[in-house]
């Protein structure tokens, strides 16, 4: 019986990892292309003004920093082709690709009720958001 | 313009390059790279870090985890260890003195520097610990010879302890601490180096994602500097997990031991001139 039971345990493991091998990088790598994506018209549309960008550049360089906006005004400005909102949306979307990956396998593993591995996930997506909202977690 | 971008982009994929091979991410390179030759603030380079890093882990990872080279349920357990330890750092920054966590920081490495030059090759543990056998923390790794070398884990608690530490550094010091979970991976778990370097460059990415959003909100990442940079990590991090299968585990081991060596010496020297 144990030994069925051994057996069984490691089949669904080994279904775990091979689902997990499939989806985890589709997922990854859709991410990624749609920021990479987003990031590239970005710096496309600022390389139609090189001055603006250079000025910018050097501006950083002197410890000068623009002030952030607000998530609905990058998105909006970046709706009407302002270059550094589109690239402050490509750098959004590419810091939720780690995040959306834990979730991701949060929900992997509550639809097998490997609860385990459920608690694992959580806790770390638990600690994340507490980190955020300490918001000095590097 | 032109020449700006081209710039940052060679040091970005060189940087992404090394990070993904090595498992450390490219933020160790990102920060003084864009500091000393870049001239940059401080304050930018930590941020666009935090942004390679991420770029690093998530372009690495999606031929690290495809291949097999990434054991994925390694990574879950140790990230709710590194994840305690960057929420207390987060928590602990500002108590107690960044000089002293430096300097022990750049002692650990030495000594794991000293550790890796003394290890000739990996010692595949075939019968793991009780614990990490529960938790199915087993794993397969192609051999140069093309089989399948099957490994299993042991000391689980001791590897946790060191990501708490390695967590730690991450809140206090807002870096990927890559040497010290390859290290903990490594030396205390018996894990192949080149499953370390994979599950560690995997796990980096979720403490440096949540790091990434805080500078983010804050208006700390231009997007002039960070976008080459993720672009050119992103390109150096994709080729560089297509070459670690092939790289030589010796070779791989001295470039470690190199780059442990510059980041002790960074950080003692930050350390001790107080910057």
């Amino acid at each position: 019986m144990a030994r069925v039971v051994g057996d069984l345990k490691m089949s669904r493991s080994a279904d775990e990892d091979r689902i997990l091998r499939v989806w985890t990088p589709m997922l990854l790598r859709t991410i990624l292309i749609v920021a990479t994506a987003i990031l590239i018209l970005g710096l496309g549309l600022a390389i139609r003004s090189p001055d603006a960008y250079v000025t910018r550049y050097r501006s950083i360089e002197a410890g000068h920093f623009h002030p952030p906006e607000t998530l609905r005004q990058e998105f909006s400005a970046s709706m009407r082709g302002n270059p550094h909102s589109v690239m402050t949306v490509g750098l959004l979307v590419l810091t939720l690709v780690p995040l959306g990956r834990v979730a991701f396998c949060f929900l992997f593993f509550l639809k097998e009720r490997d609860y385990a591995y459920v608690g694992f996930t959580a806790y770390v997506l638990i600690g994340l958001l507490v980190g955020i909202m300490l918001g000095n977690i590097g | 313009m032109l020449h700006i971008l081209i710039g940052l982009f060679a040091l970005a994929i060189g940087a992404g390059f090394i990070g993904a091979m090595s498992g450390l991410g490219g933020g160790v390179f990102i920060v003084p790279a864009l500091v000393v030759l870049a001239h940059m603030p401080m304050k930018v380079a930590v941020g666009a870090s935090l942004i390679s890093v991420v770029a690093t882990s998530a372009g690495a990872s999606v031929a690290f985890v495809r291949d097999g080279w990434t054991n994925l349920k390694i990574a879950m357990v140790l990230e709710c260890a590194t994840v305690t330890g960057a929420v207390t750092g987060a928590y602990l920054a500002g108590v107690i003195p960044t000089t002293v966590l430096e300097l022990l920081f750049a002692l650990m490495m030495i000594q794991s520097a000293y550790f890796s030059l003394r290890k000739k090759q990996d010692d595949v543990i075939e019968d793991g610990s009780p614990l990490a056998k529960r938790l199915e923390l087993t794993g397969d790794v192609p051999h140069q010879t093309g089989k399948l070398v099957h490994y299993e884990i042991v000391n689980l608690p001791g590897g946790g302890a060191v990501m708490v530490i390695a967590g730690l550094m991450s809140g206090l010091l807002g870096i990927g601490s890559g040497a010290l979970k390859v290290m903990a991976m490594d030396f205390i778990m018996h894990i192949p180096l080149k499953v370390s370097s994979a599950t560690s460059n995997f796990m980096i990415g979720v403490t440096a994602g949540a790091g990434a959003l805080v500078f983010l909100a804050r208006g700390d990442v231009p997007t002039t500097i960070a976008t080459p940079v993720a672009l050119g990590v992103t390109a150096g991090a994709l080729a560089g997990s297509r070459m670690l299968p092939h790289a030589n585990e010796q070779a791989l081991r001295m470039v470690f031991v190199v780059i442990l060596v510059l980041i002790a010496t960074e950080m003692g020297w930050r350390a001790l001139s107080g910057i």
